[in-house]
Parts: structure tokens; sequence; C-alpha cells
């Protein structure tokens, strides 16, 4: 990230890269020359700093039995046990199968969705219209999950939910929603859908109106209907902020919020609903066990980690910009 | 060209985010703790009178949870320093990010004098520390203190470390759960309070069955219940079959409650009142909110395992919903077999600690010891928990009615509130003046409760699979008994899964509690 960054104070300067600085005096001439750019740089930089990187000496109890009382400094080291212990556990392969799961149906079910969404609000004629709609998309994004998960519990409770009262009244059986597991990925992901989508909107909007229109004008010159200008045109030009959004969304393949699952997950249906998140929650934190929830989050930023390089090898293989 | 606007997007976006995180990382307001403290020093007087030596006010820091938004003002501590000839410096923190400031507190040897934990969680994490030597040992010291030596033995004992005790406690009443229900609806269907199981269940039956609202819908149902197996209705039924509690003898051992027949006849009776209906059918995965909004609304009429002294706030705004009903308190159900049980709570939610890094040597403890023995004095114990007299409740029959301005008691009074220890019957403090007919009756279940009252054995125990992994392995007992109640696996698949709790350490939790037990 920081790449990008640093990558941008250069950008609007004109002048060739040259290889190597041929004397310090130079270097010192282009960095005064830049300061304002460097000023301004330091506050990001400061931000990853502090709050990005200070943070990652905290991964060191992970390899010890941290106790709070003796610090870092004072607690025993153990090495791989707390690894060890989470891989194996009973339930950790079903625990991260759930994990992917749950990844891929954002990958392929939610993460088109703003796109479409986008490109939907593009083609409504009048800013009036546009706005309103845009507005109205952008709302649940601000409700909290939980308000979320009991909305969708008035509904589709058997105690009298709605969705289950016209079922029965339609001569139909009612459906146990909330403890069948069957129904628990769906209920996510529709949940996910309809409080993220309009806000993911926002990049995709931004990046569409950056296209120069004359493009358009000379399509439909050639006689291009609505749909081939989407494809043609829309769709080319806002590819690589797809990409780049794609694969910073893999890099966070394994967070998937403790707050909405952990809101969703009972007895009943625990054998698909829980994920690392939660069982960090059960088995580390309401227990005290610092040390085993700091292995398990280290675990998943190494897979993020190795994803996000995977993919963004992958995307400069296809000829896109990768995020660095 | 789109090479650049692109990158200009991203640097855009990324600002921005860098700014919501900003925003968003301040938002922990911490209660400000070194608010004017003059650390000034007892005035020496000592030539004029030398013959005289006037003691000054002690010193405590005390640091405590705070279950409001705000820091409450000095109104109650300037009583209090008078009152007690203290000087205290109150550092209150919020009671969701309190664990953290505990731990970095402690790693950081910054505890104060006074030290309140949260609740028994973090008591039992803090425990590997006291037996590392942190804290001051109390124990052979209460004697002396001829208020402090009224707390109870039984809860102080649940309180002990190998032995030893190292805590004061605030109290909280062993047993308060039972039932409420709707009186209006029982005596229109001719029911009377259940005296057994078998009763209970028939009430629960007729209150799904036969329209007790009288609207001609077949639109209620008997038991309202959410997905806690302890503090919802489960473990107060399993109590009332005659279920140990938590942990029980069995041929001279000790085992877990799920391994007793009778746990299996509560697990039974859920899950006929589940296939009857007489149940909610979504209780495995109803909150708590959602729950007490079902029975507030009208829909049911058996309210269990909740703490039988909340029929004030149920009663309130069920009788918004329906001016009619009538609810009551009732807790006494016997067993099959005519027995009355009462599980029971270690008897208290938090401890006190006094770190030796803060406290120097045994005679600065024994003056802040001073402190708590005085706060076990009624006068003391009194403006803690309730105020100031005139200003925050005044007496009637020699019991605290606090006033209607809900906001400045939340204000003014609740930060201490929550910091009072032992309870009324050690501390002499007053208790709640009541009108409601309902919340009388369950004040005095509430006593009843404790004379039927079955302790969890292994309260006082210390077991270190437990403490490491514990919580995890009650998860699975936890999800077969659901199961079980919603006919997923039958009494074969029950086993199994109590076989699966004993190979991932349950079994080592049975020597490590026997190998106490007998001792």
């Amino acid at each position: 990230m920081q790449e990008v960054t640093a990558q941008t104070s250069s950008a609007p300067q004109l002048q060739p890269k040259p290889e190597i600085y041929k004397s310090s005096s130079e270097l010192k001439k282009r960095l005064w020359r830049n300061k304002w750019l460097y000023v301004m740089l330091t506050p990001g930089v400061l931000y990853f700093l502090i709050f990005k990187y200070l943070p990652m000496y905290g991964l060191i109890i992970s390899f010890q039995d941290y106790k709070p009382y003796q610090g870092i400094t004072g607690s025993d080291w153990v090495g791989m046990k707390h690894f060890s212990r989470l891989f194996t556990e009973p339930d950790f392969l079903n625990i991260l199968v759930n994990t992917l799961v749950l990844f891929g149906l954002n990958i392929l079910i939610y993460f088109p969705m703003p796109i479409i969404l986008a490109l939907m609000l593009n083609e409504l004629q009048g800013t009036f219209f546009k706005r309103t709609f845009q507005t109205i998309f952008y709302l649940p994004h601000f409700l909290s999950l939980v308000i979320i998960v009991s909305i969708s519990y008035v509904m589709v409770t058997m105690d009298g939910g709605i969705i289950n009262e016209l079922l029965v009244y339609f001569g139909f059986e009612p459906i146990n929603f909330l403890l069948n597991p069957g129904w628990f990925r769906p209920m996510y992901i529709i949940q996910v859908i309809w409080r993220e989508a309009g806000w993911g909107t926002i990049i995709y909007l931004a990046s569409i109106a950056a296209i120069d229109p004359g493009l358009y004008e000379a399509s439909r010159m050639d006689g291009a209907g609505r749909l081939r200008q989407v494809w043609h045109i829309t769709l080319p030009a806002i590819r690589g902020v797809i990409i780049t959004l794609f694969i910073l969304k893999i890099g966070s393949v394994l967070d998937l919020g403790f707050e909405h699952v952990y809101l969703l997950l009972n007895s009943m249906n625990r054998e698909v609903a829980e994920i690392i998140d939660t069982y960090v929650y059960t088995a580390g934190l309401r227990q005290g066990q610092f040390s085993y929830s700091t292995a398990i989050g280290f675990f998943k930023s190494i897979v993020g980690f190795v994803m996000v390089i995977l993919v963004n090898k992958l995307s400069k293989k296809m000829g896109e910009e990768g995020v660095y | 060209m789109k090479k650049k606007s692109f990158t200009m997007l991203l640097t855009a976006l990324l600002t921005f985010s860098t700014l919501l995180a900003g925003c968003g990382g301040n938002n922990n307001n911490q209660a400000s703790s070194a608010g004017g403290e003059s650390t000034t020093k007892p005035v020496e007087t000592e030539k004029a009178k030398e013959e005289v030596k006037v003691e000054g006010p002690t010193e405590i820091k005390i640091m405590l949870p705070l279950n409001t938004s705000e820091t409450p003002p000095d109104t109650i501590k300037n009583e209090l320093e008078k009152l007690t000839n203290t000087k205290l410096t109150y550092q209150f923190f919020p009671a969701d990010t309190y664990e953290e400031k505990l731990n970095s507190s402690f790693a950081t040897g910054s505890l104060p004098q006074v030290t309140y934990l949260k609740n028994q969680t973090t008591f039992i994490q803090m425990k590997e520390a006291i037996k590392d030597g942190q804290f001051w040992e109390i124990g052979t010291l209460l004697s002396e203190f001829p208020n402090l030596s009224k707390l109870k033995p039984e809860i102080l004992n649940n309180t002990k470390v190998d032995g030893k005790l190292y805590t004061l406690y605030i109290g909280r009443p062993l047993a308060r759960q039972g039932i409420i229900y709707r009186k209006d609806w029982a005596d229109k269907l001719g029911l009377a309070a259940p005296a057994n199981v078998d009763e209970l269940f028939e009430m629960a039956k007729a209150f799904t069955e036969q329209d007790p609202d009288g609207n001609g819908k077949k639109d209620t149902t008997g038991i309202i219940d959410r997905n806690e197996l302890t503090y919802g209705a489960f473990k107060t039924v399993s109590s009332w079959f005659g279920t140990p509690n938590t942990w029980g003898e069995k041929d001279g051992k000790l085992a877990p409650e799920f391994t007793f027949d009778e746990y299996f006849d509560t697990m039974d009776f859920f899950k006929k009142a589940r296939d009857g209906g007489y149940i909610n059918q979504d209780f495995a995965a109803t909150s708590k909110t959602d729950a007490v909004n079902m029975f507030k609304a009208g829909k049911g009429g058996l309210y269990i395992g909740g703490s039988m002294q909340d029929i004030d706030s149920l009663n309130k705004d069920t009788i918004k919903n329906n001016p009619a009903a009538v609810l009551d308190a009732h807790s006494m159900v016997a067993s099959p077999d005519g027995k009355y049980a009462q599980w029971m709570i270690p008897g208290y939610n938090n401890v006190v600690l006094f770190p030796k890094s803060a406290v120097k040597d045994e005679a600065e403890l024994k003056k802040i010891l001073t402190f708590f023995d005085q706060m076990m004095t009624p006068e003391v114990a009194n403006l803690m928990y309730w105020g100031i007299e005139g200003t925050h409740y005044t007496v009637e029959d020699g019991k605290a009615k606090a006033t209607d301005d809900k906001e400045l008691i939340e204000r003014e009074v609740k930060g201490y509130k929550d910091s009072v220890i032992g309870e009324a019957e050690t501390n002499g403090m007053y208790e709640n003046y009541n009108t409601l007919p309902g919340r009388i009756h369950a004040d005095q279940l509430v006593l009843e409760n404790v004379k039927v009252g079955v302790a969890d054995p292994t309260a006082a125990m210390d077991s270190s699979t437990y403490t490491e992994k514990g919580v995890e392995l009650q998860q699975i007992i936890t999800d077969a008994t659901y199961k079980y109640i919603y006919g997923q696996i039958d009494k074969a698949g029950f086993e199994k899964e109590v076989e699966n709790w004993k190979s991932r350490g349950g079994e080592k939790i049975i020597e490590e509690y026997n190998a106490l037990y007998k001792k």
C-alpha cells in the first residue's frame, strides 16, 4: 500500500526517472524540489508505521506462553506449541473449510454485485434519479450488523416471522431458516449484499465518471447500442479498478467479519457457521488464551499475504497492473 | 492518461481511508482518571502538637470498571471521604474495554492499591498471577476487622485460591432464578402456580392451546426461551429435575452434570415441549432481547431462568401492551419424586485485589482494609449503593426508595453502586422498597431458594485444563444438548458427544477435579 503512495508522490512530476542518481547533490536537489510532496507523504507513512508496523511486535506472543503480568519480556518461549495446537484441533479442517466457503461466496456472488449495480446506476438518465437511488443504496451500510441480523430474525423466525406466515398462508410448510445449516450461507450472503452492495458502487461510479465522454460519442456514431457501449467502453475502462479491488479483497481472505457470523451462529448451524474468527473468540479470548488467539491471527495473516502475492503475480501475467 | 487518473483516484481513496481510520481510532473515550488530584500531603502539625499524633487521611487509589457512559461527579466521593477519613482517587474505566486496561496496567506494573476485576471470568484468568504471589493475601488479617469478618464464609471459600484468601467480594443473591409468568392467564384457565415439573409442562401446554389471551386465535406460546442453557430456562429446569449444579457426585466421584439421568430428563422435557409447540420453535437462535420482547408483547406466558427480580421491568412493558396483564414470580417446582432444589451461583459477581506492586507493606494494607471495613457499615454502604438520602433516595418503611430521576442515579451513583462489597445482610444497607406485589413475592422467593440451594462443588477448585479449554469443550455439550432437544441426535448420539468431550480434555478435567475433591 505504501508503495502506491510513494509512487503517486512523483506522479505529477514531468521528469524522466533516472536509473541512478549520479551524485548526492543531485539527489538533494530533487528532494528539495519535491519537499512539499514529501511533507504530504509523512502523515501516511507515520500512520502505517504506528498503526500497522509497530503492533506486529505483539506477534511475538504467539511463540510464548504469554502472561499479561510478566509482559512480553518475561513470558516463557514455547516455540510452535500454539500453532500445532491449532493444526491438530479436530475441528480445524472443518473451520477452515467453512471460512473458505464463505470467502468463496463473497468473491463469486457478492463481488460482482456493486459492479453490476454501478453499471445500472450509470445508465439512469438525469442526475436527480441517479442521486436519489445512490443514496437509497448507501443507507444499509450505515446500519449496524446487529440491527440487520435482528431485522432478519424478525422476518424469518418460525415464531410469527412474516416470511413463514406467508408460506403457511399459501399452503407451504414453514422453513426453519435460523436453525437449518443449509440456510446459513444463503442468509449470510444475502445480508452482506443487502448491506454492502450500494456502498461498494462508490469507487466504480467514480472511475466511470472519469471516462472520456468522447469515446461514447464516437461509439454512438458507429451505431453502438447501450449494451455495446457498456461492454466495449465502460467495462474495459474500469477493469483496472476492478482488478485492484479484487486483489485487496483477496487479501482479507480469512477476515470475514467476526460480528456478522457470530450473530448468526447457533448450536444448530455451527457445523457450517463456525469460522476462524468465531473460533478465536470462543477458544481464545473468552478463556484469556492470548497466545493461542494471536497464533491463529498470525496464521490468518500469512494466508492472506500469500494470496495477495499470488493474485498480484497472476494479474501482472494478465497484463494488468497489480497493487504494487 | 488512464493510469494517472487511476493512481490519483487510489491516492484519494487512501487518504480518505486514512482519515476515516484516524477518526475511528479515537472514539475509545477513556474516562479521564487523573482529573484534579491535588496531592496535598497531610499538613505537618507535629511541631505544634507533639503529644497528639494526628493521622492524616489515608490516600487510596482505586481502579474499577464503569457500566455507564460517563464518569460520575465527585458528589458521592466527597461524602465518602468525610465519612471514612480518606483521600480517594477513583479511576473509572469503561467496562467494555476493562480487561484490556487491566492487562496493560498489570504488564506495566501500574495497578493501583485497590484493583477491582470485572467478573468471575477475569478472576479465573487472574488466578495464575495470584498464585505467583503478585497480590497480598488478606485471609489472615480479616479477623482484625469487625465488619469484614461478617462477610459470608461460604462465599469467601468460593473465592479462595489454593486455600488462601486474597480478595473481597461484591455479593450477589445466590439463587435469583425462577419463573415469571402471566398470572392473569393462569387464573383465567383455572391453573395454580406449578407445584412440580409435570404441572409446569401442563401449564406450558395450556398456555399454548387454550387461548389464554382470549382473542380467538392460537397465537400464544407457553414458554419463551432463548439461546442460553445456563441463564435461559434449561439449567433452572434441570435443577428442578434434580440434576446437580454443573458437577455432582456419582459413585463417590465427581462427574459432570451431563452424565446424570436427570440431565436427560430435562432434555426430554424440552424436546416434548418443542415437539408440541409449547416453547418458541426458534429458541436456540433467539437472543435475550427478542425473547423478552415476545414475552412483553403477550406472545408467551412463562419466562423461566432469568432473575425473578426482573419482574419490575417486564411488568412495566407488558401492561403497556396489555393493561389487564398480571405478572407473578414462582420458583418452588418439585422434581418427579417430590424434592426441591435450586442451583446457586458462587454468590459474588466481582472481586477486589490488592497488588503488591502498589501496596508497599502490611501497615499500608491494613489502612486500606480499614476503608473497606468502614464500607461494610450501613452508613457508608448506603451512601455508595443508594446515594445521598433526600437526593437520590428516600427511606420508606425502613427500606430505600430510589428517586424517579433514573438519570441522576445513573450519573451520580451507579459507578459506586457496583463497587460495594458484601451484600445487604452483611453490610447492613437498606433493602429495596418495592410496591409491585410480584416483585415483593420474587424477593421472598430469592431468600427461599437458598434454603434448597445446590452449590457447584467445583466453584473453588482449580483445573488447569478447564482454564485452558473448558469454555471450548463446553460448547460441544451445549451443541449436543440443543441437537438432542431438536431431535437431530438420540441418546446414543449424545453419549458419543460426551465421549468426544472426554477425549478432547474432559477426562483430564474430571481427573483434576477429583484429585482436589478427595482432599
